[in-house]
């Protein structure tokens, strides 16, 4: 595309499908306890 | 839903449901919101729409900027605006309401406990919400009774979950070493027989840390929390020991050393900033010059009437420190000396699913704290709020009104949250805050919500930049 360049992004839909597993890390537990952010933390089965 | 915003030079363009993120140029930037509009209206025939955008930028938008682009030029940029739409990557539906109608039924497992292993400290620091370790309440030691009982109530209602997380909180662990020794080679034990994998992780404000603790820590600890504020005057001015002396001097070199030991991996120096410090991204660059390549540093949770707590007036001061942090981030990492920031980290291809992006920070359903003597609290923010008494190692929960009104802290069930860019990134801010500012822990709090969406902001653009 000559307008738009888009990022590789996993898609949310999708994970849906097989999403929920619940072994990844819990959000405060990771390094911040203050504060809730899950757009940083890893799916467990990305790996 | 898209969020549309420049950064750092770049037009960035996030479709919030499927999470996508573009990267356009200053005419598709100009057009989206026109092509949403249509969108909205159910106008999808590529023919229709291209006529109507022309249709707009020859006459309603007269008053405005001129779009200096031949017709060409303006039908190929919404051809591919469409092309996206129809691959689902922008103007995705928001399919998830309806996968969370009832966020009360939902059933929820116990897999991270923080523990207090030491409600006294060796500092005093003034933010501290311990209480200086006392958290509104007497001294104590958590005995190695109290903590394995709490191994075992985790085990006993951490369901299928196989990976389990403990922290050893404070007060400052350290004070309390040789539990947190003996609790370590308990968890262990438990691991073949139930299936589970503890991780570790030890926050310490370095005070006591030597060489046989770093190496036990080494060797089990997954994570590494390092307590240090920045700039040495800002540190010692927050951290001090109870004499009044700062301890800046003293950590830094035992940092250091945990830092390379480490392999500048699987740690984070952690710091608070105030509003003493609202030029922050100093303290950040003042971190990364000292070596730390894991850092974060993080906006204090404090009551209203605290004078160091942040206000509404400083926001604007605020976004601009991100902002200049951010493209300092990238100006480093280009020059082959980078660092993490981690507000800034945003994993966009092998990031969490929906379902934990819409499962809020876990605080009194997945994740509780547990106190020197047992008792169970939401998280370690409400420890010693008796109206947040959930329980106890030896019962377990007591008080199913309490984790029921803490599953209804995410994105779905807050007003603000539905209309907000940042949900699938945030999950709905944190409890504590809003309960702080608002009496209720399932309110928002808007000023940790405009810093948050702002950091959204700088995280996605740290990923364009490396396009
Ligand atoms: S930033 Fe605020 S409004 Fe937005 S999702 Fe987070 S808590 Fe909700
Ligand atoms: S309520 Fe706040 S401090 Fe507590 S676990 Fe949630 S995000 Fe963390």
């Amino acid at each position: 595309m000559k307008h738009i360049k888009t990022l590789v992004t996993r898609n949310l839909k999708e994970s849906m499908k097989k999403g929920g597993c619940g072994e990844c890390q819990t959000s405060c537990q990771s390094a911040c306890k203050t504060s809730c952010t899950v757009g940083n933390q890893r799916c467990e089965k990305a790996k | 839903m898209i969020h549309r915003y420049k950064n750092n030079g770049y037009n960035i363009v996030l479709d919030v449901n499927s999470g996508s993120v573009h990267v356009v140029d200053e005419l598709v930037y100009r057009i989206l919101p026109f092509v949403e509009d249509l969108m909205k209206e159910g106008r999808k025939d590529a023919g229709a729409v291209k006529e109507a955008v022309l249709d707009r930028i020859h006459s309603a938008w007269a008053g405005e900027e001129p779009v200096n682009a031949a017709d060409e030029e303006i039908s190929e940029a919404v051809e591919e605006i469409l092309e996206l739409e129809a691959e689902g990557l922008l103007f995705a539906p928001d399919i998830y309401e309806n996968y969370v109608y009832d966020f009360k039924k939902r059933r929820t497992v116990v897999k991270a406990l923080c523990l207090h292993i030491a409600h006294d400290c060796n500092l005093a620091c003034k933010y501290c919400f311990a209480e200086e370790g006392e958290y509104h309440g007497r001294r104590a030691l958590m005995s190695f009774e109290v903590g394995k009982k709490a191994l075992d109530f985790l085990v006993a209602n951490s369901g299928n979950r196989v990976n389990l997380e403990v922290d050893f909180f404070g007060g400052e662990p350290l004070m309390n070493w040789d539990v947190v020794k003996r609790l370590v080679e308990y968890g262990r034990s438990l691991e073949p027989a139930y299936n589970k994998k503890f991780r570790f992780t030890l926050t310490t404000n370095g005070v006591l840390l030597n060489e046989e603790i770093l190496e036990f820590a080494n060797k089990e600890m997954s994570n590494l929390v390092l307590s240090i504020d920045g700039r040495k005057q800002i540190h010692d001015r927050m951290r001090p020991f109870r004499g009044g002396q700062g301890s800046y001097d003293l950590i830094v070199p035992k940092f250091q050393r945990a830092a390379e030991s480490r392999e500048q991996l699987n740690y984070y120096v952690r710091g608070t900033f105030t509003r003493n410090n609202l030029d922050f991204s100093e303290d950040v660059l003042h971190l990364a010059d000292l070596g730390f390549k894991q850092i974060s540093v993080e906006p204090v949770v404090a009551p209203p009437e605290a004078d160091y707590s942040i206000r509404e007036e400083d926001l604007p001061k605020l976004k601009e420190e991100y902002d200049k942090l951010a493209a300092e981030m990238l100006r480093r990492k280009r020059e082959g000396n980078g660092f993490q920031f981690f507000h800034f980290m945003i994993d966009l291809e092998g990031g969490p699913c929906v379902a934990k992006r819409l499962s809020g920070c876990g605080s009194g359903t997945e994740y509780l704290a547990v106190t020197p003597w047992g008792d169970l609290y939401p998280c370690h923010q409400f420890v010693g709020n008796e109206k947040f008494l959930m329980g106890n190692v030896e019962e377990g929960i007591l008080r199913e009104d309490i984790r029921d009104q803490f599953k209804c802290c995410n994105v779905y069930a807050k007003e603000k949250c539905r209309d907000c860019f940042a949900r699938f990134y945030c999950s709905g801010g944190c409890a504590a805050n809003a309960y702080n500012f608002h009496g209720d822990v399932n309110a928002t709090y808007d000023v940790g919500c405009e810093l948050e969406r702002k950091r959204v902001e700088c995280a996605i653009m740290l990923k364009a930049a490396e396009m």
